[in-house]
């Protein structure tokens, strides 16, 4: 076996760097996109469910069932509209024209002055999954609330929780979605990038002319990911720039270990890209296995919006095998947590193994013999 | 039929057909992603580690967390260290009770009672939900353990969930997978598929018989679309056989609606395909549209939050109309307003796209 | 039959600054083979992608076979056959498939398509079954099935660019037999090539520098017309310096002196000044006369010093 030869590798990565600087469509993808989707999304993320389209069927009409409205529509949840008949109501949440109907029978205040208890009926829309349990939640302190106001009771229950969030205290979206969604992007982008160089070189032929020279698998794979890791990190760094300046994303953590986790997960999915490069060899396939194993994944699997902690537990054990998720916990606990190397030292001992496993696996697939 | 047109579809579905790697993307991977996702995701948080901070004497807060820890939400925090603050830093807990000094229960009795509770907040949905979870849990152990024959508050609203009484996670997750599946399988061949021929030259060849645009551009897309048409019953059958996602409106007006949807994603495919030279280009370009495109089509986060001055992005995203025909076909039955106006914004979209990739695409090499 | 199949007047085509054909005039009759020789970058492909509807023109008209471009490119790529640079067969589907896929392009019938393919496979004599996958076939015999792609239509003018560019000898020869054999039953052939014994086939050549055409003849005219006077073959004994070379080059009895690959040829300016010139050259070198050739031509016209 010939030994790894350093200038061999800074040949490729040279030749790599004379690539992407030629194409201007490249560079603007790895550095202008990342920090575009950034942008647009830490806008547009918003968590907190407000807003809520309430569609109304009041049959009492009378001062406290509309005290009972204004409740809802002070509250700040919801947006109040009206409608006829209960079945009215539900027809505009069938027809997705509310997210959920409030209906109050005709004897709402008769039964609150006879000390009977007034009732009446939340309908919520189960079909979406992002309202149902804010809304639900909504409703217990609304009744609270509405009956303290209009029914003049206090309940002797009282008791003050005093809720501290820690690390993040105006449970700010943003503070939480951003560090994800850099997460994301830097996954699907690196593994798209050398995803596609590999399965060109071998469609239009390239490779089998660095095959025929001495040079060495991992020579190769070493001299592709360094300038798609250089290019990831400026990227990261714009990203972090942004995050700081524009949304006010505080960073508590330790920027060299933020950095080393960006260093090894773009490492990783490089490499992850190039294999698959290496085994499919045709562009068209490389795209969707890159798309399937990459994006779908990172977006759903590891911890961005839906929480790792709810899943089966089959599937937390198996997105112990994405590295998404293990920088994922890197990248928001350096930000708002300030986590150290050693409080995260699992998560980046799991990145390093990931590491080494892509880099090794690539090149033991890097075939030598040229059979398309 | 047009008899280029019938030679177009026999090379395309061929050739994509005969690439084994092409077959198991179009066909097992979809079924395999289908149901890991529909299983694995969901908004619902569960599994919080729960850790309380209080001695014995304190029954109302050993009932809390005990009460807690016996539901479906909580589970014990592993540490046992006693400051709050430093488990849920150390992560050994994601939400900490905390008594006053004295105890909650004694305090309870004086009325001016107060229980602080630590959340780790970095995730701002888990946080919400553990509050909401928390208060609730606290009001009915209160009520429980205190006992008094306290008047039941005056105003009692009762809620019931439509659609999804049982709150199956699947039921919610599971129509917006699919949705995002079909869109990569559609518009990624799509793209790639004019592209491609010109990189490898054949297209060259292609334009030198004389062909017409609407011939090629046909010949391009209704293949992609029939691949695409191909697979949704398949992963349809999944969601209703594996998921048992209901499935409460006709199967002609959910096809219709996924034809629409297909026909949209393909037309879009082969649209940024005659804006790109080679196959790299269209690759990035796929994820550049293909992205934001799951981002805002309320799968992963209510579209009515996003600021209104971005909001229509939303709108123009076939994926989000497509994403909800298929949940209010499948769970409410469809209905026609809404379906009509939703398969209609699809058509339209189709079709202001083909024409647009009409305008772009020429039989001579300029 | 002496039928004027290609008309092109003052053609000139310009993508931006750069002018690639420049004002090219020249006509074909049926039944001609025609060569168009030249560098890369000449316009050679450019021409004929304007003659096969596949570019339109900046200025000047073309009619091929009776139609030009304000009947519709269409009108022209159904007259024509072409063969483009790079053997544009699909190599992930088979021989069949590609054929029938090309058919359905031209919108023959498929029992039309079943018979021109049997005629075809055996004009070429192609042994080989038609499941075959391209992928599978030799560079030569893939060459072939281009050929017989682009005359599925039975096209009255064919265009080839380079069909032979990276095959065998042996192959070469096949193919120009077979067209040799198209322009028998009377088709036209319009062929660039890169290869001097291929253009020695050909009835007349045209050679193109820089967008504009420099010769037209036939190849015998070519020679006659470069080097009206004899040509000598110059052989070193030993290798020369480029000093030396440069001092023979400049030297007055030659019209023409120009490397060819390790030896010499050059064209004299007359009998007698060669005589008496002769006896400085016949130490170092081995001097023989001979016809030229055209790559001769090609190298003195196209390659050598500007005219």
């Amino acid at each position: 076996m010939n030994p790894f030869v350093w200038q061999r590798a800074a040949a490729i990565s040279r030749k790599e760097v004379f690539h992407i600087i030629r194409d201007p469509f490249t560079l603007a993808a790895a550095l202008v996109l990342p920090v575009f989707m950034v942008l647009i999304f830490g806008v547009a993320i918003e968590f907190n469910v407000k807003k809520v389209a309430l569609v109304v069927s009041d049959a009492d009409q009378t001062q406290s069932s509309r005290r009972l409205l204004d409740t809802f529509g002070s509250s700040g949840y919801f947006l109040l509209q009206h409608a006829g008949s209960p079945n009215d109501a539900i027809e505009d949440v069938t027809a997705e024209r509310a997210r959920a109907a409030l209906i109050i029978p005709p004897r709402f205040e008769k039964d609150l002055y006879a000390g009977r208890g007034a009732q009446a009926q939340i309908l919520v829309d189960g079909s979406d999954n992002s309202t149902v349990g804010p809304v639900l939640g909504y409703v217990g302190s609304i009744q609270t609330i509405a009956s303290r106001r209009i029914g003049n009771f206090n309940s002797p229950n009282t008791y003050e929780l005093r809720t501290r969030f820690l690390f993040n205290p105006e449970l700010n979206s943003r503070w939480f979605v951003i560090p994800g969604i850099t997460v994301v992007i830097m996954a699907i982008l690196s593994i798209l990038l050398t995803a596609l160089t590999v399965a060109r070189e071998w469609e239009n032929g390239s490779m089998e002319l660095l095959l025929s020279t001495p040079v060495q698998p991992l020579e190769i794979i070493v001299g592709k990911v360094a300038p798609y890791g250089a290019l990831g990190l400026i990227a990261v760094t714009f990203v972090y720039i942004i995050a700081r300046t524009v949304f006010g994303v505080p960073f508590v953590g330790n920027l060299a270990v933020f950095g080393l986790g960006c260093l090894l997960f773009l490492v990783t999915y490089l490499a992850l890209g190039l294999l698959i490069s290496v085994v499919t060899r045709k562009q068209v396939v490389a795209m969707q296995f890159a798309m399937m194993l990459g994006m779908l994944p990172t977006q759903l699997l590891s911890g961005f919006i839906f929480p790792v902690e709810s899943m089966p537990a089959f599937f937390q054990y198996f997105t112990m095998l994405l590295p998404a998720r293990w920088f994922m916990r890197i990248a928001r606990d350096t930000f708002l947590k300030g986590s150290s190397l050693l409080d995260l030292g699992g998560a980046f001992l799991a990145l390093l193994i990931f590491c080494g496993m892509m880099i090794f696996v690539a090149t033991r697939r890097f075939k030598r013999d040229l059979e398309p | 039929m047009n008899r280029t047109l019938i030679g177009f579809i026999k090379k395309e579905l061929t050739q994509t057909l005969r690439d084994k790697r092409m077959r198991v993307l179009l066909f097992v991977m979809p079924v395999i992603q289908l149901t890991l996702f529909g299983v694995a995701i969901s908004t619902e948080v569960k599994n919080i580690r729960l850790a309380a901070v209080f001695d014995s004497k304190d029954t109302v807060v050993r009932h809390i967390y005990e009460r807690s820890i016996n539901g479906s939400w909580f589970i014990p925090a592993r540490g046992s260290g006693q400051d709050p603050y430093k488990l849920v830093e150390a992560d050994e807990a994601d939400a900490v009770l905390v008594p006053p000094p004295g105890g909650f229960t004694r305090s309870l009795g004086r009325g001016d009672a107060q229980l602080q509770l630590l959340v780790n907040a970095t995730n701002v949905l888990q946080a919400q939900a553990i509050e909401g979870y928390l208060k609730n849990i606290i009001q009915q152990t209160l009520q429980d353990d205190l006992n008094m024959s306290q008047a039941a508050p005056p105003i009692r609203i009762s809620t019931r969930v439509l659609f999804n009484p049982a709150l199956e996670t699947s039921i919610f997750m599971v129509p917006g997978t699919l949705c995002m599946i079909m869109i990569i399988t559609t518009m990624v061949m799509a793209n790639i598929a004019i592209v491609r021929e010109k990189e490898m030259g054949t297209f060259e060849m292609l334009i030198s018989a004389p062909v017409s645009r609407s011939e090629v551009i046909y010949g391009k897309t209704v293949p992609y679309v029939i691949l695409g048409m191909s697979n949704f019953p398949l992963v349809l059958a999944v969601a209703v056989f594996i998921f048992h996602v209901p499935m409460r409106g006709s199967l002609p007006v959910i096809f219709i609606a996924a034809f629409a949807f297909v026909c949209t994603a393909v037309a879009l495919g082969t649209l940024i395909s005659t804006y790109c030279k080679n196959q790299q280009q269209a690759s990035l370009a796929g994820f550049l549209f293909m992205f934001p495109m799951i981002m805002f089509s309320g799968l992963m986060f209510p579209i009515e939050n996003i600021p209104d001055a971005i909001r229509w992005i939303s709108y123009l995203d076939p994926l989000m109309h497509y994403m909800g025909l298929l949940r209010n076909i499948m769970l409410k039955g469809g209905e026609t307003s809404y379906v009509v106006t939703h398969i209609s914004i699809l058509a339209l979209m189709a079709v202001i796209t083909v024409i647009a990739s009409f305008r772009r695409f020429h039989t001579t090499l300029e | 039959m002496n039928e004027i199949t290609v008309d092109v007047r003052n053609l000139s085509v310009r993508f931006g600054d750069f002018t690639a054909v420049d004002r090219v005039s020249f006509s074909v009759r049926r039944g001609e083979t025609f060569g168009f020789l030249g560098a890369n970058g000449a316009g050679k492909t450019t021409t004929i992608r304007v003659l096969c509807g596949l570019l339109h023109p900046t200025e000047g008209q073309v009619r091929v076979v009776g139609v030009g471009f304000e009947d519709g490119e269409r009108a022209i790529k159904s007259k024509v056959g072409y063969m483009s640079q790079k053997f544009t067969l699909y190599n992930d589907l088979t021989v069949d498939e590609n054929l029938s896929f090309i058919a359905s392009l031209r919108k023959l019938d498929p029992a039309v398509y079943a018979q021109r393919r049997t005629e075809l496979f055996d004009f070429i004599s192609f042994g080989r079954p038609l499941n075959t996958p391209v992928h599978d076939l030799p560079g030569g015999t893939k060459q072939q099935v281009s050929l017989v792609a682009a005359l599925l239509h039975d096209p009255d003018i064919i265009f080839l660019d380079e069909p032979t560019a990276g095959v065998a000898p042996a192959s070469r020869s096949r193919f120009w037999a077979m067209i040799r054999k198209l322009a028998a039953i009377g088709k036209t052939v319009f062929v660039t090539t890169h290869y001097m014994d291929e253009a020695e086939q050909c009835d007349r050549i045209a050679l193109m520098r820089e967008g504009k055409i420099i010769a037209l003849d036939t190849p015998e005219g070519l020679k006659r017309n470069a080097f009206p006077m004899p040509m000598l073959e110059f052989d070193p004994k030993e290798p020369l310096s480029f000093a030396e070379v440069s001092a023979m080059a400049q030297h007055d009895v030659f019209s023409f002196f120009e490397p060819y690959g390790l030896r010499f040829h050059a064209s004299i300016k007359s009998e007698e000044a060669w005589e008496r010139a002769r006896p400085q050259f016949e130490d170092t070198f081995i001097i023989k006369r001979i016809t030229p050739s055209l790559e001769d031509v090609f190298i003195h016209k196209v390659e050598g010093q500007a005219v």
